[in-house]
Protein backbone atom coordinates (compact mmCIF):
# COMPACT_ATOMS: atom_id res chain seq x y z
CA UNK A 1 0.00 0.00 0.00
CA UNK A 2 1.40 3.38 -0.95
CA UNK A 3 1.33 5.92 1.84
CA UNK A 4 -0.05 9.37 1.19
CA UNK A 5 1.67 12.29 2.84
CA UNK A 6 -0.89 14.66 4.37
CA UNK A 7 1.49 17.21 5.87
CA UNK A 8 5.03 17.81 4.67
CA UNK A 9 7.33 20.40 6.21
CA UNK A 10 10.76 21.10 4.79
CA UNK A 11 13.09 23.68 6.30
CA UNK A 12 10.01 25.29 7.81
CA UNK A 13 10.88 28.58 9.51
CA UNK A 14 8.91 31.33 11.24
CA UNK A 15 10.32 34.58 12.60
CA UNK A 16 8.39 37.05 14.71
CA UNK A 17 10.48 40.18 14.43
CA UNK A 18 13.89 39.08 15.71
CA UNK A 19 12.56 35.94 17.40
CA UNK A 20 12.91 32.67 15.55
CA UNK A 21 9.95 30.63 16.80
CA UNK A 22 10.46 27.81 14.29
CA UNK A 23 14.02 27.44 13.02
CA UNK A 24 13.93 25.13 10.01
CA UNK A 25 12.06 21.94 10.83
CA UNK A 26 11.42 18.89 8.65
CA UNK A 27 8.71 16.35 9.27
CA UNK A 28 6.00 14.40 7.51
CA UNK A 29 2.60 13.17 8.58
CA UNK A 30 1.26 10.20 6.64
CA UNK A 31 -2.39 9.51 6.12
CA UNK A 32 -4.07 7.39 8.79
CA UNK A 33 -1.34 7.92 11.38
CA UNK A 34 -1.22 9.84 14.62
CA UNK A 35 1.84 12.03 14.99
CA UNK A 36 2.71 13.73 18.27
CA UNK A 37 4.46 17.07 18.28
CA UNK A 38 6.16 17.28 21.67
CA UNK A 39 8.22 20.04 23.17
CA UNK A 40 8.44 22.29 26.21
CA UNK A 41 6.42 25.52 26.29
CA UNK A 42 7.76 27.94 23.71
CA UNK A 43 9.31 25.17 21.60
CA UNK A 44 7.36 26.23 18.50
CA UNK A 45 4.49 23.71 18.55
CA UNK A 46 1.59 26.11 18.42
CA UNK A 47 3.28 28.25 15.75
CA UNK A 48 3.80 25.13 13.65
CA UNK A 49 0.13 24.21 14.02
CA UNK A 50 -0.97 27.72 13.11
CA UNK A 51 1.14 27.51 9.96
CA UNK A 52 -0.48 24.19 9.06
CA UNK A 53 -3.93 25.75 9.53
CA UNK A 54 -2.91 28.60 7.23
CA UNK A 55 -3.34 31.10 10.08
CA UNK A 56 0.20 32.41 9.83
CA UNK A 57 2.61 32.39 6.89
CA UNK A 58 5.92 30.55 7.02
CA UNK A 59 8.91 32.92 6.83
CA UNK A 60 10.95 30.35 4.90
CA UNK A 61 10.90 26.73 3.84
CA UNK A 62 7.97 24.79 2.46
CA UNK A 63 4.87 23.43 4.12
CA UNK A 64 2.27 21.51 2.18
CA UNK A 65 -1.07 20.21 3.44
CA UNK A 66 -2.94 17.77 1.17
CA UNK A 67 -0.32 18.62 -1.44
CA UNK A 68 -1.07 22.38 -1.43
CA UNK A 69 1.06 25.15 0.11
CA UNK A 70 -0.44 25.83 3.55
CA UNK A 71 -0.72 29.57 3.02
CA UNK A 72 -2.78 29.06 -0.14
CA UNK A 73 -5.26 26.43 0.99
CA UNK A 74 -8.61 26.71 -0.74
CA UNK A 75 -11.98 26.36 0.97
CA UNK A 76 -12.21 22.72 -0.11
CA UNK A 77 -8.91 21.83 1.58
CA UNK A 78 -9.63 23.85 4.70
CA UNK A 79 -12.94 22.03 5.03
CA UNK A 80 -10.97 18.77 5.37
CA UNK A 81 -9.21 19.97 8.54
CA UNK A 82 -10.71 19.96 12.04
CA UNK A 83 -8.99 21.85 14.86
CA UNK A 84 -9.24 21.20 18.59
CA UNK A 85 -7.69 24.40 19.95
CA UNK A 86 -5.96 24.67 23.29
CA UNK A 87 -8.34 27.38 24.46
CA UNK A 88 -12.07 27.16 24.99
CA UNK A 89 -13.54 28.90 21.94
CA UNK A 90 -17.09 27.57 22.35
CA UNK A 91 -20.09 29.88 22.20
CA UNK A 92 -21.09 30.17 25.87
CA UNK A 93 -24.56 31.67 25.39
CA UNK A 94 -26.11 28.93 23.26
CA UNK A 95 -26.74 25.22 23.72
CA UNK A 96 -24.44 22.30 23.04
CA UNK A 97 -26.38 21.24 19.94
CA UNK A 98 -26.57 24.83 18.66
CA UNK A 99 -22.79 25.12 18.94
CA UNK A 100 -22.43 22.18 16.58
CA UNK A 101 -25.11 23.45 14.18
CA UNK A 102 -23.57 26.92 13.99
CA UNK A 103 -20.10 25.49 13.44
CA UNK A 104 -21.35 23.10 10.79
CA UNK A 105 -22.70 26.05 8.81
CA UNK A 106 -19.22 27.59 8.78
CA UNK A 107 -18.13 24.44 6.97
CA UNK A 108 -21.00 24.84 4.53
CA UNK A 109 -22.70 21.64 5.74
CA UNK A 110 -26.37 21.69 4.74
CA UNK A 111 -29.00 21.91 7.46
CA UNK A 112 -30.49 18.50 6.68
CA UNK A 113 -27.07 16.86 6.94
CA UNK A 114 -26.48 18.62 10.26
CA UNK A 115 -29.78 17.37 11.68
CA UNK A 116 -28.40 13.89 11.14
CA UNK A 117 -24.78 14.53 12.06
CA UNK A 118 -25.15 16.52 15.27
CA UNK A 119 -26.89 13.73 17.27
CA UNK A 120 -24.33 11.23 15.96
CA UNK A 121 -21.43 13.35 17.15
CA UNK A 122 -23.06 14.03 20.51
CA UNK A 123 -23.46 10.27 20.96
CA UNK A 124 -19.87 9.67 19.83
CA UNK A 125 -18.57 12.02 22.54
CA UNK A 126 -21.16 10.88 25.15
CA UNK A 127 -22.89 14.23 25.26
CA UNK A 128 -26.35 13.23 24.01
CA UNK A 129 -28.00 14.05 27.34
CA UNK A 130 -26.48 17.51 27.28
CA UNK A 131 -27.73 18.43 23.80
CA UNK A 132 -29.97 21.21 25.12
CA UNK A 133 -27.77 22.37 27.99
CA UNK A 134 -26.14 25.80 27.85
CA UNK A 135 -22.40 25.55 27.28
CA UNK A 136 -21.86 27.72 30.37
CA UNK A 137 -23.26 24.91 32.54
CA UNK A 138 -20.85 22.23 31.28
CA UNK A 139 -17.93 20.89 33.28
CA UNK A 140 -14.40 21.30 31.91
CA UNK A 141 -14.34 17.70 30.67
CA UNK A 142 -17.67 18.07 28.85
CA UNK A 143 -16.47 21.28 27.20
CA UNK A 144 -13.36 19.51 25.90
CA UNK A 145 -15.51 16.68 24.55
CA UNK A 146 -17.75 19.21 22.84
CA UNK A 147 -14.71 20.93 21.30
CA UNK A 148 -13.58 17.56 19.92
CA UNK A 149 -17.10 16.88 18.58
CA UNK A 150 -17.14 20.34 17.00
CA UNK A 151 -13.83 19.70 15.22
CA UNK A 152 -15.42 16.63 13.61
CA UNK A 153 -18.55 18.37 12.30
CA UNK A 154 -17.17 18.73 8.77
CA UNK A 155 -16.09 15.07 8.72
CA UNK A 156 -12.42 16.08 8.39
CA UNK A 157 -9.60 13.89 7.04
CA UNK A 158 -7.04 15.65 9.22
CA UNK A 159 -7.68 16.47 12.89
CA UNK A 160 -5.24 18.77 14.67
CA UNK A 161 -5.38 18.62 18.46
CA UNK A 162 -3.59 21.19 20.61
CA UNK A 163 -3.33 19.71 24.13
CA UNK A 164 -6.73 18.01 23.96
CA UNK A 165 -6.79 16.64 27.52
CA UNK A 166 -5.00 19.30 29.57
CA UNK A 167 -6.70 19.75 32.94
CA UNK A 168 -9.05 16.77 32.64
CA UNK A 169 -9.64 13.98 35.16
CA UNK A 170 -8.36 10.48 34.28
CA UNK A 171 -11.83 9.24 33.26
CA UNK A 172 -12.36 12.07 30.79
CA UNK A 173 -8.83 11.67 29.38
CA UNK A 174 -9.36 7.94 28.89
CA UNK A 175 -12.64 8.59 27.11
CA UNK A 176 -11.08 11.12 24.74
CA UNK A 177 -8.17 8.73 24.06
CA UNK A 178 -10.60 5.99 23.07
CA UNK A 179 -12.34 8.33 20.67
CA UNK A 180 -9.08 9.47 19.11
CA UNK A 181 -8.01 5.85 18.63
CA UNK A 182 -11.38 5.18 16.99
CA UNK A 183 -10.76 8.08 14.60
CA UNK A 184 -7.34 6.70 13.73
CA UNK A 185 -9.06 3.39 13.08
CA UNK A 186 -11.17 5.20 10.45
CA UNK A 187 -7.93 6.16 8.66
CA UNK A 188 -8.16 9.76 9.77
CA UNK A 189 -4.88 11.57 10.22
CA UNK A 190 -4.18 13.05 13.64
CA UNK A 191 -1.59 15.62 14.65
CA UNK A 192 -1.39 16.08 18.39
CA UNK A 193 0.49 18.18 20.89
CA UNK A 194 0.51 17.25 24.54
CA UNK A 195 2.55 17.58 27.69
CA UNK A 196 1.43 14.14 28.88
CA UNK A 197 3.98 11.56 27.82
CA UNK A 198 1.65 8.66 28.62
CA UNK A 199 -0.85 10.21 26.23
CA UNK A 200 1.72 10.52 23.46
CA UNK A 201 2.99 6.98 24.06
CA UNK A 202 -0.52 5.61 23.98
CA UNK A 203 -1.87 7.44 20.93
CA UNK A 204 1.01 8.27 18.62
CA UNK A 205 2.54 6.13 15.90
CA UNK A 206 5.33 8.62 15.64
CA UNK A 207 6.69 11.40 17.77
CA UNK A 208 8.53 14.54 16.76
CA UNK A 209 10.32 16.21 19.67
CA UNK A 210 11.06 19.87 19.07
CA UNK A 211 12.76 22.50 21.18
CA UNK A 212 14.00 25.98 20.41
CA UNK A 213 12.27 25.73 17.05
CA UNK A 214 14.31 22.69 15.95
CA UNK A 215 13.54 18.99 15.63
CA UNK A 216 15.56 17.06 18.21
CA UNK A 217 14.27 13.59 17.49
CA UNK A 218 11.70 11.84 15.34
CA UNK A 219 10.53 8.22 15.57
CA UNK A 220 8.08 5.78 17.12
CA UNK A 221 7.72 6.02 20.91
CA UNK A 222 9.26 2.57 21.32
CA UNK A 223 12.22 3.31 19.07
CA UNK A 224 12.93 6.57 20.90
CA UNK A 225 12.85 4.87 24.28
CA UNK A 226 15.16 2.12 23.01
CA UNK A 227 17.55 4.62 21.53
CA UNK A 228 17.87 7.06 24.42
CA UNK A 229 17.22 5.23 27.66
CA UNK A 230 17.73 1.71 28.92
CA UNK A 231 14.82 -0.34 30.19
CA UNK A 232 14.90 0.72 33.84
CA UNK A 233 15.63 3.85 35.76
CA UNK A 234 16.71 4.24 39.38
CA UNK A 235 16.46 7.60 41.08
CA UNK A 236 18.99 7.84 43.94
CA UNK A 237 19.01 10.82 46.30
CA UNK A 238 22.43 12.37 46.96
CA UNK A 239 24.88 11.52 48.44
CA UNK A 240 25.15 8.68 45.98
CA UNK A 241 26.69 5.37 47.18
CA UNK A 242 30.35 5.28 46.17
CA UNK A 243 31.61 3.56 43.06
CA UNK A 244 28.53 4.09 40.93
CA UNK A 245 30.09 6.55 38.42
CA UNK A 246 32.80 5.56 36.02
CA UNK A 247 31.57 2.04 36.06
CA UNK A 248 30.16 2.01 32.54
CA UNK A 249 26.78 2.94 34.01
CA UNK A 250 24.50 5.47 32.30
CA UNK A 251 24.22 8.09 35.06
CA UNK A 252 22.54 11.49 34.85
CA UNK A 253 22.90 14.19 37.50
CA UNK A 254 19.58 16.00 38.12
CA UNK A 255 20.62 18.25 41.01
CA UNK A 256 19.61 16.76 44.32
CA UNK A 257 19.57 13.22 42.94
CA UNK A 258 21.01 11.11 40.12
CA UNK A 259 19.27 8.89 37.62
CA UNK A 260 20.84 5.56 36.69
CA UNK A 261 19.60 3.84 33.54
CA UNK A 262 20.13 0.08 33.29
CA UNK A 263 18.88 -2.69 31.01
CA UNK A 264 18.05 -5.08 33.80
CA UNK A 265 17.36 -4.01 37.37
CA UNK A 266 18.67 -7.03 39.34
CA UNK A 267 22.44 -6.29 39.29
CA UNK A 268 22.05 -2.68 40.44
CA UNK A 269 19.51 -3.59 43.08
CA UNK A 270 21.96 -6.12 44.44
CA UNK A 271 24.74 -3.53 44.53
CA UNK A 272 22.58 -0.94 46.28
CA UNK A 273 21.62 -3.48 48.91
CA UNK A 274 18.62 -3.35 51.18
CA UNK A 275 19.59 -0.16 53.05
CA UNK A 276 19.71 2.42 50.23
CA UNK A 277 16.72 4.69 49.51
CA UNK A 278 15.86 4.71 45.82
CA UNK A 279 12.96 4.91 43.44
CA UNK A 280 12.81 2.34 40.68
CA UNK A 281 10.53 2.35 37.60
CA UNK A 282 10.59 1.28 33.96
CA UNK A 283 12.08 3.99 31.73
CA UNK A 284 9.58 5.75 29.47
CA UNK A 285 9.04 8.54 27.02
CA UNK A 286 9.19 11.12 29.79
CA UNK A 287 12.83 10.18 30.42
CA UNK A 288 13.59 10.53 26.72
CA UNK A 289 11.86 13.90 26.62
CA UNK A 290 13.68 15.27 29.66
CA UNK A 291 17.05 13.99 28.49
CA UNK A 292 16.63 15.64 25.10
CA UNK A 293 15.08 18.94 26.14
CA UNK A 294 16.85 19.40 29.47
CA UNK A 295 15.44 19.81 32.92
CA UNK A 296 15.43 23.54 33.47
CA UNK A 297 12.06 25.27 33.76
CA UNK A 298 10.70 27.21 30.79
CA UNK A 299 9.30 30.64 31.37
CA UNK A 300 6.78 30.86 28.59
CA UNK B 1 -46.22 32.76 -18.10
CA UNK B 2 -42.56 32.66 -17.31
CA UNK B 3 -41.80 30.67 -14.22
CA UNK B 4 -38.93 31.68 -12.03
CA UNK B 5 -37.77 28.06 -11.93
CA UNK B 6 -37.42 27.97 -15.73
CA UNK B 7 -35.39 31.14 -15.78
CA UNK B 8 -33.13 29.82 -13.08
CA UNK B 9 -32.64 26.53 -14.92
CA UNK B 10 -31.34 28.38 -17.98
CA UNK B 11 -28.90 30.54 -16.10
CA UNK B 12 -25.44 29.24 -15.29
CA UNK B 13 -25.55 27.50 -11.91
CA UNK B 14 -23.14 29.91 -10.28
CA UNK B 15 -25.49 32.85 -10.87
CA UNK B 16 -28.24 31.16 -8.83
CA UNK B 17 -25.97 30.45 -5.89
CA UNK B 18 -24.86 33.35 -3.73
CA UNK B 19 -21.11 33.86 -4.07
CA UNK B 20 -19.01 32.01 -1.50
CA UNK B 21 -18.12 35.18 0.35
CA UNK B 22 -21.79 35.98 1.01
CA UNK B 23 -22.58 32.42 2.03
CA UNK B 24 -19.74 32.54 4.56
CA UNK B 25 -20.84 35.96 5.82
CA UNK B 26 -24.38 34.59 6.05
CA UNK B 27 -23.21 31.76 8.32
CA UNK B 28 -21.53 34.31 10.60
CA UNK B 29 -24.65 36.52 10.57
CA UNK B 30 -26.79 33.50 11.42
CA UNK B 31 -24.60 32.69 14.43
CA UNK B 32 -25.10 36.20 15.79
CA UNK B 33 -28.85 35.91 15.24
CA UNK B 34 -29.01 32.62 17.18
CA UNK B 35 -27.03 34.08 20.08
CA UNK B 36 -29.11 37.27 20.02
CA UNK B 37 -32.37 35.29 20.16
CA UNK B 38 -31.39 34.07 23.63
CA UNK B 39 -31.55 37.69 24.83
CA UNK B 40 -34.24 38.86 22.46
CA UNK B 41 -36.63 40.38 24.99
CA UNK B 42 -34.04 42.31 26.93
CA UNK B 43 -32.73 43.69 23.67
CA UNK B 44 -36.11 44.63 22.18
CA UNK B 45 -37.38 46.13 25.41
CA UNK B 46 -34.44 48.51 25.58
CA UNK B 47 -34.84 49.27 21.87
CA UNK B 48 -38.43 50.40 22.46
CA UNK B 49 -38.19 51.83 25.95
CA UNK B 50 -35.14 54.02 25.43
CA UNK B 51 -36.54 55.99 22.50
CA UNK B 52 -39.77 56.39 24.49
CA UNK B 53 -37.77 58.01 27.29
CA UNK B 54 -35.94 60.29 24.86
CA UNK B 55 -39.08 61.25 22.98
CA UNK B 56 -40.87 61.99 26.22
CA UNK B 57 -38.03 64.14 27.53
CA UNK B 58 -37.23 65.99 24.31
CA UNK B 59 -40.51 65.91 22.44
CA UNK B 60 -42.67 67.00 25.35
CA UNK B 61 -40.26 68.58 27.81
CA UNK B 62 -37.91 70.45 25.50
CA UNK B 63 -40.49 70.63 22.73
CA UNK B 64 -42.80 72.67 24.96
CA UNK B 65 -40.07 75.29 25.31
CA UNK B 66 -38.74 75.15 21.75
CA UNK B 67 -42.11 74.93 20.07
CA UNK B 68 -41.14 74.77 16.41
CA UNK B 69 -37.82 74.34 14.69
CA UNK B 70 -37.25 74.83 10.97
CA UNK B 71 -40.99 75.23 10.56
CA UNK B 72 -41.66 71.82 12.12
CA UNK B 73 -43.13 70.76 15.47
CA UNK B 74 -40.12 69.85 17.63
CA UNK B 75 -41.15 66.18 17.92
CA UNK B 76 -41.25 65.93 14.12
CA UNK B 77 -37.89 67.69 13.86
CA UNK B 78 -36.13 65.54 16.42
CA UNK B 79 -37.52 62.14 15.42
CA UNK B 80 -35.24 61.51 12.40
CA UNK B 81 -32.33 62.63 14.59
CA UNK B 82 -33.30 60.07 17.21
CA UNK B 83 -33.66 57.35 14.56
CA UNK B 84 -30.20 58.11 13.19
CA UNK B 85 -28.69 58.35 16.65
CA UNK B 86 -30.21 55.02 17.68
CA UNK B 87 -28.83 53.31 14.56
CA UNK B 88 -25.43 54.97 14.98
CA UNK B 89 -25.15 54.00 18.62
CA UNK B 90 -26.31 50.40 18.06
CA UNK B 91 -23.92 49.86 15.14
CA UNK B 92 -20.98 51.54 16.86
CA UNK B 93 -21.50 49.56 20.06
CA UNK B 94 -21.84 46.23 18.25
CA UNK B 95 -18.80 46.88 16.05
CA UNK B 96 -16.53 47.93 18.91
CA UNK B 97 -17.39 46.49 22.33
CA UNK B 98 -19.57 43.66 20.98
CA UNK B 99 -17.10 42.56 18.32
CA UNK B 100 -14.09 42.99 20.62
CA UNK B 101 -15.64 40.53 23.06
CA UNK B 102 -15.90 37.99 20.24
CA UNK B 103 -12.42 38.80 18.94
CA UNK B 104 -10.49 38.77 22.23
CA UNK B 105 -12.62 37.47 25.10
CA UNK B 106 -14.67 34.62 23.66
CA UNK B 107 -12.22 33.90 20.82
CA UNK B 108 -15.18 33.48 18.49
CA UNK B 109 -13.16 34.74 15.53
CA UNK B 110 -10.37 32.26 16.27
CA UNK B 111 -12.92 29.46 16.26
CA UNK B 112 -14.30 30.72 12.94
CA UNK B 113 -10.87 30.99 11.34
CA UNK B 114 -10.25 27.31 12.11
CA UNK B 115 -13.02 26.55 9.58
CA UNK B 116 -13.15 27.33 5.84
CA UNK B 117 -14.32 30.88 6.68
CA UNK B 118 -11.98 33.71 5.70
CA UNK B 119 -11.41 36.88 7.69
CA UNK B 120 -13.20 38.88 4.99
CA UNK B 121 -16.28 36.70 5.40
CA UNK B 122 -16.14 37.03 9.18
CA UNK B 123 -15.91 40.84 9.03
CA UNK B 124 -18.62 41.04 6.41
CA UNK B 125 -20.88 38.86 8.56
CA UNK B 126 -20.15 41.08 11.56
CA UNK B 127 -20.96 44.15 9.50
CA UNK B 128 -24.26 42.73 8.23
CA UNK B 129 -25.13 41.93 11.82
CA UNK B 130 -24.37 45.52 12.91
CA UNK B 131 -26.66 46.74 10.17
CA UNK B 132 -29.39 44.31 11.24
CA UNK B 133 -29.33 45.30 14.90
CA UNK B 134 -29.11 49.00 14.11
CA UNK B 135 -32.00 48.82 11.65
CA UNK B 136 -34.19 46.88 14.11
CA UNK B 137 -33.47 49.49 16.78
CA UNK B 138 -34.14 52.43 14.45
CA UNK B 139 -37.35 50.78 13.26
CA UNK B 140 -38.54 50.62 16.87
CA UNK B 141 -37.94 54.38 17.21
CA UNK B 142 -39.73 54.90 13.91
CA UNK B 143 -42.80 52.93 15.05
CA UNK B 144 -42.94 54.57 18.47
CA UNK B 145 -42.41 58.03 16.91
CA UNK B 146 -45.02 57.45 14.23
CA UNK B 147 -47.51 56.36 16.92
CA UNK B 148 -47.06 59.76 18.57
CA UNK B 149 -47.49 61.62 15.31
CA UNK B 150 -43.81 62.33 14.78
CA UNK B 151 -43.64 61.08 11.16
CA UNK B 152 -45.66 63.15 8.67
CA UNK B 153 -44.43 61.04 5.74
CA UNK B 154 -44.61 57.32 6.52
CA UNK B 155 -43.46 56.41 2.98
CA UNK B 156 -40.51 58.76 3.32
CA UNK B 157 -39.76 57.23 6.71
CA UNK B 158 -39.64 53.75 5.22
CA UNK B 159 -37.22 55.01 2.58
CA UNK B 160 -35.29 56.62 5.42
CA UNK B 161 -34.91 53.21 7.07
CA UNK B 162 -33.16 52.06 3.90
CA UNK B 163 -30.79 55.00 4.26
CA UNK B 164 -30.19 53.87 7.84
CA UNK B 165 -29.16 50.39 6.62
CA UNK B 166 -26.39 52.07 4.62
CA UNK B 167 -25.61 54.36 7.56
CA UNK B 168 -25.33 51.35 9.91
CA UNK B 169 -22.94 49.63 7.49
CA UNK B 170 -20.81 52.79 7.58
CA UNK B 171 -20.88 53.17 11.40
CA UNK B 172 -20.21 49.45 11.76
CA UNK B 173 -17.23 49.56 9.41
CA UNK B 174 -15.85 52.64 11.20
CA UNK B 175 -16.27 50.80 14.52
CA UNK B 176 -14.35 47.83 13.11
CA UNK B 177 -11.58 50.17 11.94
CA UNK B 178 -11.29 51.53 15.51
CA UNK B 179 -11.41 48.00 16.93
CA UNK B 180 -8.57 47.03 14.61
CA UNK B 181 -6.31 49.39 16.56
CA UNK B 182 -7.74 48.70 20.04
CA UNK B 183 -5.23 47.32 22.53
CA UNK B 184 -7.76 46.91 25.33
CA UNK B 185 -11.23 47.86 26.55
CA UNK B 186 -10.08 51.34 27.65
CA UNK B 187 -9.52 52.26 24.02
CA UNK B 188 -13.26 52.32 23.41
CA UNK B 189 -13.81 55.20 25.82
CA UNK B 190 -11.90 57.32 23.26
CA UNK B 191 -14.18 56.05 20.52
CA UNK B 192 -17.25 57.07 22.46
CA UNK B 193 -15.82 60.42 23.61
CA UNK B 194 -14.32 61.52 20.29
CA UNK B 195 -16.60 59.80 17.79
CA UNK B 196 -20.03 58.74 19.08
CA UNK B 197 -20.75 61.69 21.38
CA UNK B 198 -19.63 64.39 18.89
CA UNK B 199 -22.00 62.86 16.34
CA UNK B 200 -24.76 63.05 18.95
CA UNK B 201 -24.04 66.74 19.51
CA UNK B 202 -22.75 68.22 16.25
CA UNK B 203 -24.60 66.34 13.52
CA UNK B 204 -28.01 67.94 13.78
CA UNK B 205 -29.89 65.57 16.06
CA UNK B 206 -31.35 68.36 18.21
CA UNK B 207 -31.00 71.46 16.01
CA UNK B 208 -29.75 72.43 12.60
CA UNK B 209 -26.02 72.29 11.92
CA UNK B 210 -26.22 75.81 10.44
CA UNK B 211 -26.51 77.25 13.95
CA UNK B 212 -22.85 76.50 14.58
CA UNK B 213 -20.03 78.89 13.59
CA UNK B 214 -18.39 78.00 10.26
CA UNK B 215 -15.34 76.05 11.52
CA UNK B 216 -17.59 73.84 13.65
CA UNK B 217 -19.91 73.34 10.68
CA UNK B 218 -16.95 72.17 8.64
CA UNK B 219 -16.11 69.67 11.35
CA UNK B 220 -19.73 68.54 11.49
CA UNK B 221 -19.73 67.71 7.78
CA UNK B 222 -16.71 65.45 8.25
CA UNK B 223 -18.84 63.28 10.53
CA UNK B 224 -20.94 60.77 8.54
CA UNK B 225 -23.88 61.25 10.90
CA UNK B 226 -24.44 64.80 9.60
CA UNK B 227 -24.86 63.42 6.08
CA UNK B 228 -27.22 60.70 7.30
CA UNK B 229 -29.49 63.18 9.06
CA UNK B 230 -29.34 65.56 6.09
CA UNK B 231 -30.96 62.81 4.01
CA UNK B 232 -33.22 61.33 6.68
CA UNK B 233 -34.90 64.50 7.95
CA UNK B 234 -36.44 65.59 4.62
CA UNK B 235 -37.64 62.01 4.12
CA UNK B 236 -39.53 61.55 7.40
CA UNK B 237 -40.85 65.11 7.48
CA UNK B 238 -42.00 65.01 3.87
CA UNK B 239 -39.82 67.93 2.79
CA UNK B 240 -38.16 68.11 -0.59
CA UNK B 241 -34.93 66.20 -0.96
CA UNK B 242 -32.36 68.11 -3.01
CA UNK B 243 -29.96 66.59 -5.55
CA UNK B 244 -27.17 67.15 -3.05
CA UNK B 245 -28.54 64.12 -1.17
CA UNK B 246 -26.68 62.00 -3.73
CA UNK B 247 -23.41 63.43 -2.44
CA UNK B 248 -24.48 62.73 1.15
CA UNK B 249 -25.21 59.10 0.25
CA UNK B 250 -21.93 58.76 -1.66
CA UNK B 251 -19.97 60.19 1.26
CA UNK B 252 -21.49 57.67 3.67
CA UNK B 253 -21.02 54.76 1.23
CA UNK B 254 -17.45 55.77 0.41
CA UNK B 255 -16.49 56.04 4.06
CA UNK B 256 -18.03 52.59 4.66
CA UNK B 257 -15.84 51.05 1.96
CA UNK B 258 -12.65 52.79 3.11
CA UNK B 259 -13.26 51.88 6.76
CA UNK B 260 -13.96 48.26 5.84
CA UNK B 261 -10.71 47.98 3.89
CA UNK B 262 -8.71 49.58 6.72
CA UNK B 263 -10.30 47.23 9.27
CA UNK B 264 -9.75 44.15 7.10
CA UNK B 265 -6.10 45.00 6.52
CA UNK B 266 -5.19 45.89 10.10
CA UNK B 267 -7.09 43.02 11.75
CA UNK B 268 -5.50 40.65 9.24
CA UNK B 269 -2.06 41.88 10.28
CA UNK B 270 -2.95 41.45 13.93
CA UNK B 271 -4.29 37.93 13.54
CA UNK B 272 -1.97 36.39 10.95
CA UNK B 273 1.49 37.92 11.38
Amino acid sequence: MTSEVVIQAHGLTKHFGGLEAVAGIDFEVERGTCVGLLGPNGAGKTTTMRMIMGLTRPSAGTLTVFGHPSSALGKAERARIGLVPQEDTLDPDITVAQNLHVYGRYFGVARAALDERVPQLLAFMHLEEKANAQVMQLSGGMKRRLIVARALIGNPDLVILDEPTTGLDPQARMMIWKRLLALRGERKTLLLTTHYMDEAERLCDRIVIIDGGRVLENGSPRALIRKHVSGHVFELPKPVPEGLDGDGLDVEDIGDAVLVYVDTPEALMHRLGGEAAFHHRPAGLEDVFLRLTGRQLRDS
Amino acid sequence: MIKLGDVRARLPARLCQPPDVLRGAGAVWRRHLIVWRTMLWASLTSNVFEPLLFLFAFGYGLGAIVGELGGLPYLVFILPGMMAYTAMFAASFEATIGAYARFRLQKTWDAMLATPLSLTEILLGELLWCATKATVAATCVFIVGAAFGGVPSIGGGLLGLLMLVLAALCFGACGHAFLAYAKGWDFFSYVFTFWVTPMFIFSGVFFEVTRFPDPIQLLAWVLPMTHVIAVLRPLTTGQELGWIAILNVLYVAGLAVVAFLVARRRIGQRMFD
